[in-house]
């Protein structure tokens, strides 16, 4: 399976990894153009953190082998497909329980902000070649690589 | 190779389907009481008309047939012969096993309150007869006494009140959902809850059920005299372990079946998982990670529960989510307690000498997950020079070649 790999060494805190999830994840556009900072309902999957030592560190789903995100789901909506390796979130299915955002050890997950519905879910871009998060990253911080499981 | 699991919940269904993603040629069969397979965690959404039968469930339409497992639905096992291996069912038919998983679960508990098993409108909530019983009752009823203030009965009082019923709690301690909460973030929900007409009974215990002629709970009596009537009663006030049927075997039981960290029973080539199991909270992720646990080693790979953390709920009435994870109430004064209180946002972290013992987390839970992973672990944050609201996954940040996170500690 693909992964988005880090680098977090490359990294410049410029945030774009964050505005390409934006733009992805956007109904109105996935153009940079049709982006809207201040429409609270566009949401970023991933997202940057400092460390104690004010360094940026992207954090991006990393699709787990053994998804606690998963294990920990009661409703059946967030699952990991055997044949593309990725974690999949439907939110049809979901029930809002939060135990997802309790369980992922990475701290990848948070409920939507406006309605905290909806779990806000990394889905590599629909599975295409270049995830925008990779596509937007100047330093190239991040990048995909294949990966055996 | 033919392997027998014994129940359709998180831990059977997740065994059987490790079972099948590890052994692709051997017999799989799954022997339930339950003729649907749905989430537990979910019944109180039935009755708030949320959910139907095909929402409830969490598996897909046809995971037996893609998985290639038998289902007997419907049947009630009466027996473990261990030293034939086979179990017998309720009525009189028999299965053999190389190997066998228990995943029985528990069944809710009425307490020993006069009156209360008697009462033909009294019920508890852990099977979907459980709740469409309730639902049927709900229609006629106006008024319901809810006892037990922790997250199932919140859960069942929440979705009672969207039915329109005036529903009294009734919680033996100071503050709804002790296990989980202060008595601060309580009081967010109890405000939630009386605002939309509940009453809220702390620091009380039922007594006694007053029986009409039809033998229904009419009247609620608690111990300090007060008598609430009602038209129905719902009990959430603990569990024990569907086990019956392991006597005369080797397995050995204490409130539930006692497993090693590899979910093997004492009795050779049995093994269990789930809320049958003794000495831990029965959680969701927990009877999943139990139940892919004791498949891996059914078929003979060698793997071990890492942890087997289950103090972390996570709950979520009227829009605001809360988190609780270990033990937010301190038990002494040798801990050091950090909140941050906005009046919205309501933050509390327990600890002591670097090590974080619990923690809430009320209306903004992002990206909160590795306090769960740092309280279940123990791991130590004294070096960490940083607001300890401001913690995350970054301060332990290192990648696999894999490209996997792992923790590394500092």
């Amino acid at each position: 399976m693909k992964r988005i790999m880090i680098d977090k060494d490359k990294c410049m805190a410029c945030l774009g990894c964050v505005l390409g999830c934006m733009a992805e994840h956007n109904e109105k556009g996935k153009s940079i153009y049709d982006l809207d900072l201040e429409d609270r309902t566009n949401e970023s999957r991933n997202h940057i953190e400092l460390d104690h030592k004010q360094n940026p560190i992207p954090i991006v789903c990393r699709h787990c082998q053994e998804p606690e995100c998963a294990i920990t789901c009661m409703s059946g909506a967030m699952t990991k497909n055997d044949e593309t390796g990725l974690v999949e979130y439907d939110k049809d299915k979901c029930a809002a329980c939060f135990m997802c955002v309790m369980s992922c050890p990475y701290g990848v997950l948070k409920p939507d902000r406006v309605n905290k519905e909806v779990i806000m879910k990394c889905d590599m871009c629909d599975n295409k070649d270049t995830p925008r998060c990779v596509e937007f990253c100047p330093t190239k911080a991040l990048y995909t690589v294949e990966v055996m499981e | 190779m033919k392997y027998l699991v014994l129940g359709a919940s998180a831990a059977g269904i997740n065994g059987a389907k490790t079972l099948r993603k590890l052994d692709k040629n051997s017999s799989i069969t799954l022997i339930s009481v339950d003729d649907k397979v749905y989430s537990r965690c979910m019944l109180h959404l039935y009755i708030g008309k949320k959910r139907n039968l095909e929402t409830l469930s969490f598996i897909d339409k046809d995971f037996f047939n893609r998985n290639n497992i038998e289902w007997i639905k419907n049947k009630r096992v009466s027996k473990v012969e261990s030293k034939e291996k086979k179990v017998i069912l309720e009525d009189g038919t028999f299965h053999e096993y190389d190997k066998l998983l228990i995943a029985t679960g528990s069944s809710a508990a009425i307490p020993p309150v006069e009156n209360l098993r008697e009462g033909k409108n009294v019920f508890t909530l852990r099977n979907l007869e459980d709740a469409m019983a309730i639902d049927k009752l709900v229609n006629i009823s106006k008024t319901a006494v809810v006892i037990g203030g922790g997250l199932i009965g919140i859960d069942i009082a929440v979705e009672l009140i969207n039915r329109g019923l005036k529903v009294h709690i009734v919680e033996m301690v100071s503050n709804i959902l002790p296990m989980q909460l202060d008595e601060r973030s309580a009081k967010t929900y109890e405000r939630e809850l009386m605002k939309r007409g509940a009453t809220i009974l702390t620091d009380k215990l039922a007594q006694k059920g007053v029986l009409d002629s039809e033998n229904n709970v009419v009247e609620v009596i608690l111990t300090d005299g007060t008598r609430i009537g009602t038209d129905m009663v719902v009990v959430a006030a603990g569990v024990r372990a569907n086990a019956d049927f392991i006597e005369g075997t080797n397995i050995e039981f204490d409130r539930g079946i006692i497993v090693d960290n590899r979910c093997q029973t004492a009795e050779e080539d049995i093994y269990a998982a789930g809320d049958v199991c003794a000495n831990k909270p029965g959680i969701w992720p927990l009877a999943v990670n139990e139940g892919i646990t004791a498949a891996y080693n059914m078929v003979g790979i060698d793997k071990k529960i890492e942890s087997s953390f289950g103090f972390k709920n996570s709950m979520n009435f009227y829009g605001i989510p809360t988190i609780s994870i270990g033990n937010p109430n301190p038990k002494d004064h040798s801990y050091q307690i950090s909140i941050y209180d906005d009046g919205q946002i309501y933050k509390k972290i327990v600890h002591k000498d670097g090590i974080v013992y619990g923690a809430i987390f009320q209306n903004d839970i992002s990206y909160i997950g590795p306090f769960t992973k740092i309280i279940g672990d123990g791991i130590a944050m004294d070096s960490i020079d940083k607001n300890i609201f401001k913690i995350g996954y970054g301060d332990f940040f290192h990648v696999k070649p894999n490209g996997e996170f792992e923790y590394k500690i500092i």
